[in-house]
Parts: structure tokens; sequence; C-alpha cells
């Protein structure tokens, strides 16, 4: 069970960069993957996450990649595996 | 391309300002109508080249890559593949790029590059890439990619000339090249695209981002929903607020129309015809335009202005709970003006079940075609008072109550709907946020006119029909003396066999016989009563003076009175929703649920109501 020595970006704490170390594809439908292919989060690229739900749920997240702002659910953001940005 | 009109497709990912740059190329010369066979709006106008040559000009659905995940999308990739039924292949595409996001724009024109047609870039939004501190090279961008680029800012219709000026020498100087294509996996075309970007930026001055503030603000868990829900009380204060004026105007209009046909034309069948018929039905009617322009300009300001997408994922949330997605948020509200335009903007939810239950339940928001009515029956029977020590309005209240119960009732039925007949994965929701942006004078006017078109057409046609059909059937056969025409006439006859239906629920002849042709729209309802009402009055001084309410005053209890709110907070009644429903859905299989589903809601609502009521005395 890898996920242990992983930080989840659903766990990831707001408003820190984090880089994608992985993303477990088979979490999630082949359209979410390609979806979130062309917001362009794959692996090794660098993101931060920013807002997290409302007084309803945790569910969604927003966070940016590049200069594009977007929009997953929680359920996405627990199959994507991050690690901290070196310094 | 010897003398034919060149067709010219404006493609781009969402929010790379291509409707605007569309809408400063073609003016107001455009034309929106739907594919054959789909529902997806199809935009198309006319422009033309600086030496006059007409260009037809067609604006596609925003997608991220030639493999769609929604229908809009879908019939992006056909079209510029040449695949959509009755749509030529377009001569020449215009790529619109969004210059402060080329990293993630490029990649599609890549992918649109490696189809080898004649293709200009706009790099669009150059304004607000400066306000980002982005300096950027556009003639890189073009030796990088091999087709001219062009900078545009679409609102202030600059860099335009330029933008045709390449097309036109694209498709003259145009030579299939043998296929460069483009990279074979998604990581490979990000590299690409990475790459040309980075390659393009001069300079990047790290600016103050005032709108990462705002969001932090308005993406808050409780401060932004007390936003959020702030707005919504503003847009539905306004829409009485705002609309009482010009209403009243409209109204006075309609008066002074039905006076100059009394007065000039000498009574006989036509003129009874115009004046109780046309004029007091489509009259009825018109009169809430300014209603409807109010709630469409809140909903197009806050479309354009990116904050749409900013209560999208403050509602993801709820709406998850219930089994939909913050994507139906925008279709919802939208149906709060019409559940036409409603239903139509449902295409862009990809998860099939989840956008079928926010068809089935798009209808019960409260449309502004049953403003009429709620309008009529409160004034008419709710005391014009102030509720206890608060200041808050009792008529305001039971207003607020009914839309309150259609929202409360769509929520619990989506609940049923996803865990019954449209059971699945709780869907995704994968969006992008554009960037704040001042909304466009243009853009909200052109977009308001063509609602105001769509309603009046609407007016003119449906409704002034089945207020002609109903007036003929309230005319004939004439009754004998002392008899009263309405009861007597072929309509009246026809309503009082429904009445046994309706009866137990508190309904009367009156509603009975408003209801048959109000399934063609709600606000029917109001124009059937106002022309039973007219042909009742008919010669009777004083029941002509006599307002539509006052005299429903003096014949319903109040106990029916809410019962028939009640009744409207479901009723299906509108052949459009019916229409569009079986169009989007591909069949009537989901129609006639909705249809059943609504009416049994309504019959259960109207008859709790009356029941309730008479129990408290009210009857």
């Amino acid at each position: 069970m890898i996920a242990l020595l992983e930080n989840s970006l659903d766990r990831a704490p707001l408003g820190v960069a984090v880089r994608i170390a992985r993303i477990d594809w088979n979490a999630m439908s082949e359209d979410e993957g390609r979806r979130l292919r062309e917001f362009g989060l794959m692996e090794g690229c660098e993101i931060t996450p920013l807002h997290r739900g409302s007084i309803f749920s945790r569910d969604p997240l927003a966070l940016t990649i590049g200069r594009m702002k977007v929009i997953i659910r929680s359920s996405q953001a627990a199959a994507i595996a991050v690690e901290a940005v070196a310094a | 391309m010897t003398g034919a009109v060149p067709s010219i497709a404006l493609v781009g990912n969402p929010n790379a300002g291509k409707s605007s740059l569309f809408n400063a190329l073609t003016g107001a010369r455009q034309k929106i109508a739907n594919y054959p066979g789909v529902t997806v709006e199809r935009k198309a106008g006319h422009a033309s080249f600086a030496d006059g040559r007409p260009i037809a000009l067609i604006d596609l659905p925003g997608t991220y890559s030639l493999t769609p995940a929604s229908l809009d999308e879908a019939v992006t990739r056909d079209v510029i593949l040449g695949k959509q039924a009755g749509e030529t292949r377009p001569d020449a595409l215009i790529i619109v790029l969004d210059a402060a996001n080329l990293d993630n724009h490029l990649c599609f024109a890549l992918e649109l590059l490696a189809l080898d047609l004649p293709t200009v870039i706009a790099l669009n939004m150059l304004d607000l890439a400066q306000r980002d501190g982005l300096t950027l090279d556009a003639e890189r961008i073009s030796k990088e990619l091999g087709v001219p680029v062009v900078p545009t800012v679409a609102v202030r219709k600059r860099g335009l000339p330029e933008l045709l000026a390449a097309v036109d020498g694209a498709i003259r100087s145009h030579q299939p090249r043998t296929a460069s294509a483009a990279p074979v996996n998604d990581a490979a075309l990000h590299q690409r695209a990475r790459a040309i970007a980075r390659a393009a930026i001069v300079s990047e001055t790290p600016v103050r981002r005032w709108t990462q503030r705002v969001d932090n603000v308005v993406l808050h868990p409780i401060a932004g929903m007390i936003i959020l829900l702030a707005l919504m009380f503003l847009m539905f204060q306004a829409v009485y607020a705002w609309a009482g004026p010009p209403a009243d105007a409209l109204e006075g209009l309609v008066g002074t129309m039905q006076g100059w046909v009394v007065d000039n034309i000498p009574q006989n069948f036509l003129r009874d015809l115009v004046v109780e018929g046309l004029l007091a039905g489509v009259g009825a009617v018109v009169v809430f335009l300014p209603q409807i322009l109010i709630l469409f300009l809140f909903i197009l300001l806050l479309e354009a202005s990116g904050y749409m997408t900013r209560a999208a994922f403050l509602m993801d949330g709820l709406m998850g709970k219930v089994g939909l997605s913050g994507r139906g948020f925008i279709p919802l509200l939208s149906s709060f003006a019409c559940a036409v335009p409603g239903i139509m903007a449902t295409r862009a939810i990809p998860d099939e079940k989840d956008r079928l239950t926010t068809i089935l339940i798009a209808p019960l928001m409260t449309c502004s075609a049953r403003l009429p009515v709620y309008a009529l029956i409160i004034a008419a029977f709710i005391p014009n008072r102030g509720v206890a020590g608060t200041g808050v309005g009792l008529q305001g209240l039971v207003l607020f109550g009914l839309y309150l119960a259609g929202i409360v009732g769509a929520l619990l039925v989506a609940w049923a709907l996803r865990r019954t007949v449209a059971k699945g994965v709780n869907a995704g929701f994968m969006m992008e946020m554009p960037r704040y942006q001042m909304p466009q004078w243009r853009d909200i006017a052109l977009g308001l006119w063509q609602r105001a078109w769509i309603f009046l057409r609407r007016a003119g046609t449906i409704i002034a029909m089945t207020t002609v059909v109903l007036w003929l059937l309230l005319t004939f056969p004439q009754a004998p003396e002392g008899e009263s025409q309405v009861e007597y006439s072929v309509a009246g006859r026809i309503a009082s066999g429904l009445e046994v239906v309706v009866k137990p629920i508190g309904f009367n002849h009156d509603i009975a016989l408003a209801l048959i042709p109000a399934m063609a729209a709600r606000e029917v309802a109001v124009s059937a009563m106002a022309t039973a009402n007219a042909i009742d009055a008919d010669g009777d001084e004083d029941a002509m003076a006599q307002s539509l309410g006052e005299r429903l005053q003096g014949k319903w209890s109040l106990a029916t009175a809410l019962a028939f709110l009640a009744w409207f907070v479901f009723a299906p009644q509108c052949i459009s929703t019916i229409a569009i429903t079986r169009r989007e859905t591909n069949g009537w299989k989901w129609p006639m649920f909705m249809v059943g589903y609504l009416f049994l809601l309504a019959y259960a609502a109207a008859g709790i109501t009356y029941w309730t009521a008479v129990a408290f005395g009210l009857g």
C-alpha cells in the first residue's frame, strides 16, 4: 500500500505549491482522466490547491495549474499523489 | 475557392474569448439556430474582407481537444472534420488562443494545425495577459507553428482587420503539406505546447493578482455563500422592483390599443376577436417582458464576468449530495428565467445521468411564465401588509415561499431520481474557472436582444394562436338570453368535464377553463381568464370596470387560490419545455415521464394545500 507513503492532493494544505508525483488513472473513468490531462494535470507538473468546498461539503477543490484555475472533485484529488516542491 | 463565399470557423478552448471575437467580427449580423438533429446552438454570422468580399463565419463550441466529452464538443469535432450532417467543412480556421494561458491552449492548437486546413491564430485577450504582467512575442509563435499569428483584443475590436487579412492570405496561399503530425500522446503534446509558450514569453513581471484576493472572499466557505445568497436575493428583488414602471407602461399601451380599436371599428365579430381575444390575451403576457429581460440581464452579467463558475463551485457541495454537480447550477439558474434555455444549457454536463436528472428537474425552477399567474393571484388574495414587526412584506414572502417550494421539490426529486430511474455513479465536476472580466455591453445587449426576440416571437405565435382558439371556443355557440356565455360555450362545457377531476383539490370552473389552454404555456392561464372575463363582462359596465383580480376575489375562496398557486409550482404546463425535453433526450420516454410525475406532484400539492386550508377554516 504505497498510499501510506504519499500525500494525496485531497489532503494537501491549501495555498502551498506541490508537485504531482503519481496519478492513479485506474481510480477514474477514461473521460475523467482525459479531461485531467487536457487541463494539464500530469505527473511532474506543479499545482497549488487554493479553495476547498463550502459549508455543505468538502467538495470540490479549486487549484491553479500554470496560469489556469480549475475545479475538480475530491474523489479525483484522492487519486493524485503529490510531493513537496523543493524550495 | 472560386466565387463561393468562404466559410471560416472560430475554434478554441472554453474561455478563450471566442464569442466576444465572433460578436466583434459579425456585429448583429448573426443567426442562431440549431444544428439539424442535435440541439447544440449553431452561431453563424457574416463579415467581409477589407475589399468587401463577403465571408461566412461560424462560432464553434469551445473544447479542449478533438476527443469530445460532451454533445457540444462533439459538434465542434464533426464540423471541423467535415462530418457534421448538413454542414460543409470550413474553408479556413481561426484558432482563438487566450494569450495568458498559452501552455494550455496551444495543445488544442497543435492538434488542429495537424489537420492542415488554412489556419490563422488569433492571440486574443492580450490586454488581460498584460494585466497579469506578460509580454508576448507573436512573431515567435508564428515561426514555431508555421501559421500567421495576429494579436487581438476582441472586446476593443483591436486587430480585427489584420486578422481577416491574414485569413484571406492563408486561404489564397495554402498548399497542402505532407502532414506535420501532432505529438502522439498527451504528455508529448503538453511538452511541445509548454516549450512554445516559454519561447514566446518575452518577459513575465510578477504583478499583484487582485483577482486572487477577490477569489479568497468569493470562494470562502461561509463568506462566499453569503455573497451568493445576497446576489440571488438582489436579482429576484430587482425582477420585481425594476420591472414595475415599464410593465405598467406596456399594460397602458395595450389598453390604449384596445380603446382605439373599440372607438374606431364598428362592433362586429372581428372587433371582438381582436379586443377580447388577441389584445386581452397576448397583452396579458407581453407585460412580463421587462421581468424576463431583467432576469436575463443578471444571468448574462454573472456569466460574462466569470462569477457564474464561482457560484457553481459553491453550489457543487450541496448539489453533490443529491447526486447532481455544480455544472447543473447554471442550467438550473437559467431555468428561473425559462426552462427552455435552461434545458438546452445542460448539454455541457458530460455525465449522462447527471444531465438527465438536471433536465427532469429544470421545470421545477420557478420560470418567468409562472410570474403572471403568481402575481395575479397573490395581488388578489394575499393582503398587502408587513409580517408583524419585520418590515418584510407578506406578498413578497408568499412569492419567496413559492420559489423555495420549487427548489426544495427539485432537490428531493433529484435525490429520488438518482436512486431510481437515473441511477449511476456520482458524477464528477471538472471545470475551468475563467478569469474575472468586465462584461462588454455589446455582448450583453446582443444576448438580451436575442432573448427578447424569442419571447416576443412566442407571444406572437403560440400564445396568440391559443388565445384566439380559446376565444372562438368561448364565443360559440351563442348563449340564449339570461345564460352565462362562458358556461354555455364549447370551452365552458369541456371545462365542466375537467372540473369533475379537479374538484376534489378545490378547483372551480374558472380554473378548469384556464388549465386546458394553459397546456400551451403557463401564462396562458392568465390570458385565458382575462379573455373569459372580458366575454363574461360583455356589456356589463360595472363588471368591465373591475380588474381581473377583483373579479376573482369575489368568486374564489382563499383555499382555492392557495391550491391554484401550489398547482403551478409543479404543473408541467408548457409545450416548449416538453418539446425541448423530447429533442434533448431523443425520444418521448423522458418527456412523458416528466409530464406524468409533475402532474402527480401538482395534484398532490394542490390537494394537500386545499384540504389543509379548509381544515383551518379558509374554505
